[in-house]
């Protein structure tokens, strides 16, 4: 069983913030219920003060064992794990920092980190640029607007295995769609993901395919609760559509962007059915993320110790991304009071 | 600074005419205010003027230019809004200056305008908050500091008061009006309350149902209303219509009431005829040998007494400035002031 909590933590490692988060919350609620209890005890008589006096432990207890149970214990055993020298299979011994000085000196980790980053990039990229163009599309009004909106949103709906099956058979160089088509207009073949030079922009095709249209449908939302007036007074003032659009339209928006970003960094660092169903990080390794390897390692060749090592340092490299993304956000806020 | 020419102009969404024939001349640096109900067209009719509605007829003259196929951009005019509609991602600086940013204009020039335009409106120390930071007064200033640093050819200022309290409003009311006189620029108003309009025009121009009812000084709007119409919308409280005919030298009501012809009525000229009586409760004096009525309302403010009287089946309001020993259900004598009673066709709302 405990094999699979590598993988597993390297995934909820960006949420461990936010259920944190939560127990605080809840702290601070209990806190609440034990001021109302002394305004009672005051009211009230001596005796009862004793039966009243603040005991918030029982109401914090349950959210801490499911936390503990969820969070902690996964994480502390990840980072013990990554300590060790253990092969499933084989007899576990203490390692230290070996498997992280192994990490530093192993290129295909830091070749799958390069992939990583790459694929992050460019399928954040992409989708955004698409996705706000087609908002901008959708905020306009013409007919048949909600057919062609619904019809634009669907890719979004399929499950990533059918849609990675799918654009695999697209992506076939001599059966595959895609190649008809450039051979009508006199392109030569692409050999797609059958190549390690075009494997990751192909892969992230796929997935910009699939998720331009969440950002589109966050950012026509953004662009829905945008005031009409001060394009009124942009207009009498002389701002022509490009200002219009580069000095109003974009920061007003800019905070339902930021929410698109961090949701498609997220996503895409997180990505692995659609590359794991189409490349298995193929061919060779030119499509292998972090991921990928993680999973390689831990579950193809059951070296878990490496595997956690790994897990520990992508969590950081999630969390570090996490703040630096957080902090953009909050720059980009204008309707928020004081920014926060 | 530019006059203004609107030439029958006329404004229809669909089949619904909004503005029917509309013609005003606005002189260079002249302060006119366009007023009437809601749902008259005097704010489409400003829109139109903006450049953010197209005209369906007639023709608009901003200066030399006809600018009725020119965009709201290329007319060089500044507008401020009911709601302001300032911009909310910006501080207050960058809202004043952004008219002069988008056309690159050198930032320290841009700066000295707004600071200028700060100082005019007691902005200094609120130019780096941001609009939601601002009361809804200061965020007025902005909106019109934003117009005053464009230095444009006319402002246009579409009710921008109806959104502040009513202490802030006469406040305001007293600062456009000095900066429209600091500047001299054509200013055009629009508002629904006669008050501003008394207040601050040169020159009103009375709307309704798209037509314009009559456009004039405001005391002249005041002295001789044209029509029923104007006579009853300028001055509060409203004027009194009591609907009768002349007869035997005198105007008599359906209900048998009594009173006495305007100056200089003669009563040839409507002999007969269904007429309406215009009196305005100001211009009606208890006196002891007026007609007789009966106190129904009493409303004393302590500078003014405002009462409604009965006489013979008419109700009257009257307003007195003098301490009037008075009560509700009291028997009083009224009487109009003749020089400012008004008499008006029924059929056509005429002035006599």
């Amino acid at each position: 069983m405990s094999a699979i909590a590598p993988e597993r933590t390297g995934v909820t490692g960006d949420r461990t913030e936010v259920t944190t988060g939560r127990t605080e919350v809840t702290t601070d609620r209990t806190g609440v219920t034990a001021d109302r209890t002394e305004v009672t005890t005051q009211a009230s008589e001596e005796s009862q003060s004793v039966r009243l006096a603040p005991n918030y432990w029982p109401f914090v207890v349950p959210a801490l064992v499911v936390v503990s149970a969820v969070i902690v214990f996964p994480w502390a055993f990840t980072l013990w794990m990554s300590v060790n020298r253990w092969t499933l299979g084989q007899s576990r011994s203490f390692a230290g920092m070996e498997n992280y000085l192994r990490l530093a000196s192993d290129p295909r980790f830091w070749e799958s980190l390069v992939h990583t980053l790459t694929y992050t990039s460019l399928s954040v990229a992409a989708p955004m640029f698409l996705g706000t163009v087609a908002a901008l599309i959708f905020d306009a009004r013409f007919p048949l607007r909600g057919l062609l909106r619904g019809v634009f949103v669907m890719p979004m709906m399929a499950t990533p295995v059918a849609v990675a099956l799918v654009w695999t058979m697209m992506f076939h160089p001599q059966l595959g769609v895609l190649n008809y088509l450039l051979s009508l207009v006199g392109i030569p073949a692409q050999e797609w993901i059958f190549n390690a030079n075009t494997v990751i922009p192909s892969l992230v095709a796929v997935e910009t395919w699939q998720w331009t249209p969440l950002v589109m449908l966050i950012v026509l939302g953004g662009l829905a609760s945008v005031p009409r007036e001060p394009f009124e007074s942009a207009e009498i003032d002389g701002a022509n559509a490009w200002q219009q659009f580069r000095y109003l339209t974009l920061p007003m928006i800019a905070p339902f962007l930021m929410i698109a970003l961090i949701i498609r960094t997220i996503d895409a660092l997180k990505s692995f059915d659609i590359i794991y169903a189409m490349t298995q990080g193929g061919p060779g390794t030119a499509s292998e993320t972090i991921n990928i390897y993680l999973y390689n390692t831990a579950f193809s060749y059951y070296d878990i110790g490496y595997g956690s090592a790994m897990a520990v340092v992508f969590f950081i490299v999630i969390v570090a991304l996490s703040f630096i993304l957080l902090m953009l956000r909050q720059r980009s806020q204008w309707n928020d009071a004081e920014g926060k | 600074m530019a006059s203004v020419t609107i030439n029958n102009v006329q404004k229809a969404f669909g089949d619904t005419r909004i503005i029917h024939d509309v013609s005003v001349d606005i002189a260079d640096g002249e302060f006119v205010i366009l007023v009437g109900p809601s749902g008259c067209g005097k704010s489409t009719l400003l829109r139109m003027i903006a450049g953010l509605e197209t005209i369906s007829g007639g023709k608009i003259t901003i200066g030399e230019r006809m600018v009725n196929n020119l965009r709201a951009r290329d007319r060089n005019i500044a507008m401020v809004f009911q709601n302001y509609a300032l911009y909310p991602h910006m501080t207050v600086a960058d809202n004043m200056g952004f008219a002069l940013k988008i056309k690159k204009a050198d930032p320290a020039d841009t700066a000295g305008r707004v600071r200028n335009a700060a100082n005019i409106l007691g902005l200094e120390k609120l130019l780096e908050r941001y609009p939601r930071q601002l009361s809804g007064g200061q965020r007025q200033r902005v909106a019109m500091g934003r117009a005053i640093v464009r230095d444009p050819q006319v402002f246009l200022f579409d009710e921008p008061l109806s959104n502040l309290d009513a202490k802030l409003r006469v406040q305001m009311r007293g600062e456009i009006k000095a900066l429209h006189q600091r500047l001299g620029t054509t200013t055009i108003y629009v508002t629904h309350d006669q008050i501003e309009a008394m207040t601050m025009a040169d020159k009103i121009v009375v709307l309704h149902d798209g037509l314009v009812e009559q456009i004039g000084a405001p005391l002249d709007l005041y002295d001789k209303p044209a029509n029923l119409f104007v006579a009853g919308f300028i001055g509060s409280p409203a004027m009194n219509f009591i609907a009768g005919r002349i007869e035997e030298g005198v105007f008599r009501s359906a209900g048998g009431l009594i009173l006495p012809l305007p100056e200089g009525a003669r009563p040839t000229d409507a002999a007969g005829r269904e007429l309406v009586y215009g009196i305005r409760p100001e211009h009606i004096r208890a006196t002891a040998q007026g007609m007789p009525g009966t106190v129904t309302l009493l409303e004393a403010t302590g500078s003014e007494i405002f009462a409604k009287v009965d006489c013979a089946g008419e109700e009257i309001a009257c307003l007195f400035r003098e301490r009037l020993p008075l009560k509700q259900g009291a028997q009083i004598r009224i009487e109009p002031d003749r020089a400012c009673a008004h008499l008006f066709d029924a059929k056509t709302g005429r002035r006599m």
